[in-house]
């Protein structure tokens, strides 16, 4: 469906098994080494700022980049806005996709 | 099957029910951005089974349709698993004395919603039976019900037009996962300084950027809490 260099057939795969990796180790770790192993307790305190961090690197270049440029002004960023406010203030798990994709369409007008 | 462990499923299971809904339509978005970035059924398919992580596969997404390096998907997948170490060090006395094989078993299953509802009472109770009960029930069923509806998301993106911007539900998808986390204000500093970092060092090659952005919004959180514990006089 897509354009673009995808990675292909086993390259793909193998992009699979390392992010299966990266997923399957930090779950197992202390469940299967059991209490021999402990995390220093500042590393576990800075590492709860992982997923925010990793999380607004993954959105804000989608929201506020358009071709690699910087375009603050377009309707991702209000369509992104919204749907954060949204699933902010109600817990119904819909409702943010079904904003933010109204704003964005509604945007192409 | 001893009783203490059918009563733990059953009361793990009753407390994880009203939240699993909210996987359906995260588990949907999943499957239909893996086949908008191009990806066959089968490797959709392959891709859910052996990841299941919905985070990671969102956010491994646009990189691997970007064609970006090996090594900077797995980075990436790694910093948005991080969690994970936490809670299954959180959990890990909990699975004291289980045998290893179920202990393996249970870190594939360990999703964050299981852990939200189960961590404090897992840890309270004395019965390792109920406990692995109370543990296996609801992650069994959140693995069933995910594998189902990202099926139906990727067999039913063929049936969607192309040109409707659906990609951004994958965007929006990682948005309703960062709202209830920034809710904290050191949280909140995390993400704007990852989010904002992130966009300046956009012109750095291989996307470099990216983790140049989240180690200073890492970094920004942990000095916002300090700042905010400690405090200047207000």
């Amino acid at each position: 469906m897509s354009e673009g260099p995808l990675l292909s057939g086993g390259w793909l795969w193998l992009a699979f098994v390392l992010i299966a990796v990266a997923t399957h180790l930090p779950r197992g770790s202390f469940i299967v080494a059991g209490r021999r192993a402990r995390l220093p307790e500042s590393l576990q305190r800075a590492l709860r700022y992982a997923p925010a961090a990793a999380l607004a690197a993954l959105v804000f270049p989608d929201m506020l980049l358009l071709d690699g440029r910087l375009d603050p002004f377009n309707p991702k960023l209000v369509a992104g806005l919204a749907a954060f406010g949204v699933a902010l203030r109600w817990r119904n798990p819909w409702l943010p996709f079904i904003v933010g994709m109204g704003v964005v369409w509604l945007g192409r007008l | 099957m001893t009783e203490s462990f059918r009563m733990g499923a059953r009361e793990g299971f009753r407390a994880f029910l009203p939240l699993s809904v909210g996987l359906i339509p995260w588990a949907l978005v999943t499957g239909v951005a893996m086949r908008s970035t191009g990806l066959s059924v089968v490797e959709a398919v392959g891709m859910n089974l052996i990841v299941f992580a919905g985070t990671a596969q969102l956010g491994t997404l646009p990189l691997i349709g970007a064609g970006a390096p090996l090594w900077l998907i797995a980075v990436t997948a790694l910093v948005l698993n991080l969690r994970f170490l936490i809670f299954s060090a959180a959990l890990a006395p909990a699975f004291e004395r289980v045998p290893l094989l179920q202990r393996m078993l249970s870190g594939y299953l360990l999703v964050d919603g299981v852990f939200a509802i189960g961590a404090e009472r897992m840890l309270a109770s004395e019965d390792r039976d109920w406990r692995m009960g109370f543990f296996l029930a609801p992650s069994a069923y959140a693995w069933v019900l995910w594998q189902v509806f990202v099926l139906c998301g990727v067999l039913g993106a063929g049936a969607l037009p192309q040109d409707w911007s659906l990609e951004f539900m994958a965007t929006i998808a990682l948005i309703t996962l960062l709202a209830p986390i920034a809710r904290a204000r050191p949280m909140m500093v995390a993400a704007l300084v990852g989010g904002v970092a992130t966009v300046l060092l956009a012109d750095m090659p291989l996307k470099l950027g990216m983790i140049g952005g989240i180690m200073l919004g890492i970094a920004a959180g942990f000095a916002a809490e300090r700042w905010q514990s400690r405090g200047p006089a207000r």
